[in-house]
């Protein structure tokens, strides 16, 4: 006779092999991008199971350097701290006044900011475009750094605004009659105390300033100006014969956002779930 | 200042309020994001709707006005409706897919009594991708002859299977759906698990008690508590699905034939020809379509509850 406690067991077990085939199929592309990347194109032709004879770490030499690697690194890696600072700036601002200020407007612009989040990409497209060449930004990082600032508030405002509600009432009143102004509240007081939140944003808009590439494309024309996604697209293409770097690409486009993505797991995880559950 | 430090709060806070009425210290707080919001996003999606009754060929728009015209073109575009269509193909498809795959493996990693975390951030993966990383590691997968699928295809005998996953029409749209779904339900499980954290364990163990199955507390517990969590996750599907850009664009580009074209690309390709009218008309009604769409789904289940 099987006990109740061996049927138990046996049940998690059963569980615990579903959950690891499903993550193995989930990664096996990776893995094999991985793999791959490590390989001579002629490796890479003759056959897509193999393993590399040697692993060729030459690829990512030819891609960083030969290939303009490091140049579009930086320009994706400036683009997205400049973003993030402006979004954690302004953002935070705004919510602050939208999560504990009264003022006429208050819910009719939070909406109208609100609305933002669900624009398609292309909604916006032909007039930013038509700006950016009146304001002369076309072939600038301004452009992308205004652009995905603006993209990122709807989201930012909501995320921060609703941290920001958590606080007692009493706190504020306390600051008051210690007379403080709103601005020194919020800054001596409010955001120091937010730095999860704020942290969890500044990734979130990091991410999402690193992964665009649809504006990109069409505010950025000069190679010495292009993001990651942009100088990726350059060397792909099914006609593009030299597939060892257009491989070793990938993983530097992507290597960056798992980094982030394995130091501050919690901070992402938990910044998804309290954007969608609010 | 002792006085009103004593009295109840909520009497001071109309105090304050009243004190303040026209203080313009909020929209200081507000008038950098919002002017931000709204030059860079809001401005050109309203610019969008409004010069689309415009000729607009260049960069700049002219203030030739001309009603309907492209609306008129779009809707007897037999191309627009092909895209709409496989936009509906894709979000039938994706509420299908990455929501019910997410579920399942949420509940799944909640009965586990620890090892949980291990599994959500493996199976969490890909979606932290760009849309470029995802649709040029799936143009690798499907690569005709160097490509892993095929290979795999081959080697345990389905040689019959191999074939041009991008290439042929009847099968693109879905390859393409297959790299999207990818990098989804990983979204959706990290979405459904904090649900079902929440849920109160006592509904469970009075569900035991009455002696239900597996299936029956799926169907007849979780997934009624989650109910706001499905109308959040279903609607990140329509905004998504009904929105797809990046991997289509980039691993057929809405080809073999337009048998994989969306609206977002059809858009763009108007925007690359400088064909701005069309190109706001159609993105005009993609966003009305979309917002309309979302909007009335929340509604309706808000009604529904």
């Amino acid at each position: 006779m099987i006990g109740a406690r061996t049927m138990r067991n046996l049940y998690f077990v059963f569980i615990h092999i579903l959950l690891a085939s499903a993550s193995l199929i989930t990664l096996v592309p990776v893995f094999w991008i991985i793999i791959t990347s490590l390989k001579s194109n002629k490796e890479i032709r003759e056959s897509a199971l193999s393993l590399p004879t040697s692993p060729r770490f030459q690829n990512y030499v030819d891609a960083w350097v030969g290939a303009n690697f490091d140049r579009y690194f930086l320009n994706s890696v400036i683009v997205g701290i400049f973003t993030v600072s402006l979004v954690l700036t302004v953002g935070s601002l705004a919510a602050y006044a939208f999560a504990r200020m009264n003022f006429p407007g208050n819910r009719l612009i939070f909406t109208l900011i609100f609305l933002g989040m669900t624009f398609p990409e292309t909604a916006r497209l032909g007039p930013l475009l038509s700006m950016m060449y009146k304001l002369k930004l076309v072939d600038t990082r301004w452009a992308l750094v205004l652009s995905y600032a603006a993209g990122s508030l709807p989201f930012a405002i909501l995320m921060m605004r609703s941290f920001f509600r958590g606080f007692p009432e009493e706190l504020e009143q306390a600051a008051r009659i210690d007379g403080c102004s709103n601005l020194q509240f919020f800054i001596r007081i409010l955001l120091p105390l937010s730095t999860p939140a704020l942290s969890t944003l500044g990734i979130f808009a990091f991410m999402g300033s690193w992964n665009e590439f649809l504006e990109a494309l069409l505010l950025i024309n000069k190679d010495s100006l292009r993001t990651l996604p942009l100088g990726l697209m350059n060397f792909q293409g099914i006609n593009y014969t030299n597939y060892a770097l257009s491989i070793t690409g990938i993983i530097i486009t992507a290597l960056p956002v798992i980094v982030v993505y394995i130091i501050f797991q919690r901070r992402f995880i938990e910044g998804l779930t309290a954007g969608s559950l609010k | 200042m002792i006085e009103s430090a004593v009295r109840p709060v909520a009497r001071r806070a109309v105090a304050v309020r009243r004190r303040r009425r026209l203080s313009i210290v909020p929209y200081l707080f507000i008038f950098p994001a919002v002017s931000l919001y709204a030059v860079f996003n809001f401005g050109p999606v309203v610019a969008t709707v409004f010069f689309s009754f415009f000729r607009w060929e260049n960069i700049v728009p002219t203030a030739d006005f001309v009603g309907l015209k492209h609306y008129i073109y779009i809707l007897r575009d037999p191309l627009f409706w092909n895209a709409l269509g496989h936009n509906v193909q894709f979000l039938v498809m994706a509420v299908i897919v990455p929501v019910w795959t997410g579920l399942f493996l949420a509940v799944l990693m909640a009965e586990l009594p620890r090892g949980r975390s291990v599994y959500r951030s493996l199976l969490f993966l890909p979606a932290i991708f760009s849309g470029v990383v995802i649709a040029y590691v799936w143009q690798w997968i499907y690569h005709p002859f160097a490509g892993i699928l095929n290979q795999v295809l081959k080697t345990i005998g389905l040689d019959f299977l191999a074939q041009s996953w991008l290439g042929e029409p009847r099968i693109a749209l879905f390859s393409t759906f297959v790299a999207y779904a990818w990098a989804s339900y990983g979204y959706s499980m990290v979405i459904f698990l904090a649900g079902l954290q929440a849920i109160d364990p006592e509904i469970y163990d009075a569900a035991t008690m009455d002696g239900v199955n597996f299936f029956q507390k799926l169907f007849y517990v979780t997934v009624p508590s989650l109910r706001d969590v499905f109308t959040f996750v279903i609607t990140l599907r329509i905004l998504t699905a009904m929105g797809v850009f990046g991997v289509i664009f980039i691993l057929t580009g809405g080809g073999p034939f337009y048998a994989t074209d969306v609206i977002s690309v059809y858009v763009y390709r108007h925007i690359g020809n400088f064909e701005m009218g069309w190109a706001t008309a159609s993105a005009t009604i993609n966003t009305i379509i979309i917002v309309t769409m979302a909007t009335t789904f929340i509604r309706w289940r808000e009604r529904k509850a």
